[in-house]
């Protein structure tokens, strides 16, 4: 259940007509056995419900079970998470160094797979995973982006071949569902394209006039999107345009400044406003068609969430960075 | 029938609202339709505002006085603006000169954009140009002071501040359609009005390279320094013994402007400690990152910043994080936010974040984001008797201990007191103790 008076409005640079909005889109919520609704400025209405929320390495499930549990380590500022369609998620557990394994089904979240602790994982930020189960993880303080077999082991670091100018510094990376990997290198100011085996395949120049592009996604048309966090503007490449160019005009009346992004199989686009503790959602046009949560502490809340990733089943789950937990959500049609 | 009605109703309403915009937006008739006697136009309002005949004498008067069309601007009967003007002072000198705010400026003043042109002009004369209530630079220094202060005594001024019209050498007074900063024209399009780049003197002193396109003010510090050729008083060593090519090719290579290298990696040329500290954290704040890596906050020339910081703290990390900015501001003008932190009083970011690399999250240089930081000003074990630490679970989420930021929040709160992220106390005391809900 929501509490109300739980939730902080940012409220800064919000109308009264917005906060109005949210307001009775809070009592509609509180009304509607825990559900969370959203304002809605499209023709769309989204709904979510808050289903439950990863505090450690080992879940109440297996301690039950298994009485020789080793000691259970909490989450420390998660910054990445990553799920398939099956069940998997794998979380960043980033301030601990370590990558969590989880399944969760039915509402259930459940743990048999060890942690994944490596050298090469010095603080793992930003977590893909492939069709084949391998784990991709950039490192914050390496900025590389290491691979890892789906049993948890160490591949090798993501080297581009075959790419012009060679210098790169990957700020964040996708992998669309044919595995092709796209990576937001910063440094030479492009979006890269390499094949599953991490082939060069082709690259698109950043636009012109941008404040910061700290995330990309990739939708099922094969569409870039990028994310200026200073500007909070999305721009768009379709497959096969070779310019991004704005999708939306600057949401800062929205947001304050969104770090993350992912989109879902209706090509509808999450935006994690970091600095605004909330999750933002497009159509695939741009138009804003809602917001999830509001900062604060109780379950369901955010303070300074990392990274999103939604499933097939419209099941998000939110590294909540600062709330050291792994938020799930359901979102509803 | 219920339609005659409602468009009656309509009518009347409209009918209504155009009243009301007419008794505030002033004269209901054209000025002329005073229908004075032939020649009694000045001449009548002088019989009692005797004093005018003195300011007549002014050197410069305005037209409409001049001419003895004090109801260009007043009403003689009534009016609801103050000294029975015919409308607010913004229209009011707006109806007339409204060349002085062109539709495209790229910046604009303050106060002409506010309507208050009585700032700098007398509304009738004065013994100043454009009946200005002072003259020249002193009437800009009246605001301006610190440039004012800068211009008279630094040891190297620039000419033009110095000459008859002074700042509005290079400023236009009211807007700019080109520029920002109300400058007349862009740098340095502005400066080679007088700086002749051409000339053999002006090519030695820039040691051959081509500066025709550069930014003058990337260097010079245009309202005078005490370094000479008005360079910044803070100025990049490599610049001052002349050395361009530290970080430059060489003066007669094709793009001999370029740098040799690019991102952190110039910087690193010289400065490689710094860097390599930087980069043995664990968070590197991502803008370094990227080609323009160090010059993304600092100046390469010079500044009149600390540490050639581009421009001050706050302004700076304001260029991208313009939301944290504006709710930092927001909280210093709230009445309400009586206690507010002395880094958030002054906007000074780095009092709590590492600017350039940190290993905790939040570019935050400490192992605790919340009593860590706070602790290094606050006495938090004195602050109350509330149970606070490690040892301090937070009800509303178990990975949480109870800290400073579990009822602050750092960088201000708008219109909220004490930087709680709440409206009242209780509402915040309530979020942990709901039992004591009323």
């Amino acid at each position: 259940m929501i509490c109300a008076s739980n939730v902080i409005p940012n409220a800064e640079s919000e109308t009264v007509m917005h906060t109005l909005i949210k307001r009775l889109a809070m009592i509609a919520g509180i009304l509607s056995s825990g559900l969370i609704l959203t304002a809605s400025w499209g023709a769309e209405t989204l709904k979510f419900s808050y289903i439950t929320s990863i505090y450690a390495d080992q879940v109440d499930t297996v301690l039950q079970k298994d009485s020789a549990a080793q000691e259970i380590i909490a989450l420390k500022h998660p910054e990445g998470v990553a799920c398939d369609d099956r069940s998997l998620v794998v979380v960043a557990d980033t301030g601990n160094a370590r990558l969590l394994r989880y399944r969760f089904q039915d509402k259930t979240i459940s743990n048999d797979l060890p942690p994944i602790q490596l050298p090469e994982l010095t603080l793992p930020a930003r977590l893909q995973l492939n069709s084949k189960g391998e784990i991709f993880v950039l490192d914050r303080k390496t900025r590389r982006i290491a691979r890892l077999t789906p049993e948890g082991a160490f591949h090798s670091y993501l080297e581009p071949s075959g790419l012009p100018s060679p210098t790169f510094v990957p700020r964040s990376f996708y992998i669309d569902r044919n595995d092709a990997i796209h990576i937001l290198d910063i440094f030479s100011e492009r979006v890269i394209m390499l094949n599953s085996e991490g082939q060069y395949l082709a690259h698109k120049k950043f636009p012109k006039d941008y404040g910061f592009f700290s995330d990309l996604t990739v939708d099922f048309k094969e569409t870039h999107f990028l994310i200026d966090s200073v500007n909070a503007t999305v721009f768009a490449a379709a497959k096969d345009a070779a310019v991004f160019s704005p999708l939306t005009q600057n949401l800062k009346e929205y947001m304050r400044f969104p770090t993350a992004m992912t989109s879902d199989s209706r090509a509808r686009i999450y935006l994690v406003d970091r600095n605004g503790s909330r999750i933002i959602i497009l159509g695939s046009d741009g138009s804003l068609l809602g917001r999830l949560s509001a900062m604060g502490w109780k379950e369901s809340f955010l303070n300074y969430p990392s990274q999103l990733c939604i499933n097939s089943r419209g099941e998000i789950f939110i590294a909540d960075t600062i709330n050291n937990r792994i938020q799930i959500f359901a979102v509803k049609e | 029938m219920k339609t005659i009605s409602r468009h009656l109703t309509c009518s009347s309403v409209l009918a209504f609202v155009i009243f009301c915009l007419m008794i505030v937006a002033g004269p209901a008739y054209p000025k002329e339709n005073f229908k004075l006697r032939p020649g009694a136009e000045g001449k009548l309002c002088l019989k009692c505002h005797e004093t005018f005949q003195k300011t007549l004498k002014s050197r410069a008067v305005h037209q409409p006085l001049k001419t003895g069309r004090c109801s260009d601007c007043h009403d003689p009967h009534t009016s609801v603006h103050q000294k029975l003007l015919t409308a607010d002072t913004n229209a009011l000198c707006t109806g007339c000169h409204k060349e002085l705010l062109p539709e495209k400026a790229r910046s604009t003043h303050k106060i002409v954009a506010d309507g208050e042109c009585v700032k700098c002009h007398a509304a009738h004369a004065s013994d100043n140009r454009f009946i200005l209530i002072k003259p020249g630079n002193e009437l800009c220094s009246d605001c301006h002071k610190d440039v004012g202060t800068q211009a008279q005594e630094v040891r190297f001024k620039h000419s033009p501040l110095m000459k008859d019209k002074g700042c509005l050498n290079c400023h236009d007074p009211h807007a700019s359609v080109k520029s920002d900063y109300l400058l007349k024209n862009v740098v340095p399009a502005l400066c080679r009005e007088c700086h002749k780049t051409g000339q053999p003197s002006f090519k030695r002193k820039h040691l051959d390279y081509p500066v025709d396109e550069a930014n003058c003010n990337s260097c010079h510090s245009a309202h005078g320094s005490n370094t000479r050729g008005i360079l910044y008083d803070k100025v990049h060593l490599p610049v001052a013994e002349n050395k361009c090519a530290e970080c430059h090719l060489k003066a007669g290579a094709p793009n001999a402007t370029s740098t040799k290298k690019q991102g952190t990696e110039l910087c690193k040329q010289c400065h490689r400690d710094s860097v390599d500290t930087i980069f043995t954290k664990n968070r590197v704040h991502w803008p370094l990152m990227d080609k323009t890596g160090c010059l993304n906050c600092h100046s390469p020339h010079g500044s009149r910043q600390k540490n050639l910081l581009e421009k001050s703290v706050r302004e700076t990390c304001g260029k991208c994080h313009e939301d944290t900015v504006k709710l930092q501001q927001w909280s210093i003008s709230n009445p309400k936010n009586t206690n507010l932190c002395e880094p958030v009083k002054t906007g000074s970011c780095s009092s709590c974040h590492a600017p350039h690399s940190a290993d905790n999250v939040l570019l935050i240089p400490k192992d605790s984001i919340s009593i860590g930081i706070c602790g290094e000003c606050h006495k938090w074990e004195t602050h109350s008797t509330h149970p606070i630490g490690e040892k301090v679970i937070d009800p509303r989420d178990k990975n949480l201990t109870v800290e400073c930021l579990s009822c602050h929040k750092a960088c201000g709160t708008g219109n909220k007191p004490n930087m709680m992220p709440f409206e009242t106390t209780y509402d915040l005391c309530i979020q942990c103790h709901p039992e004591r809900r009323k």
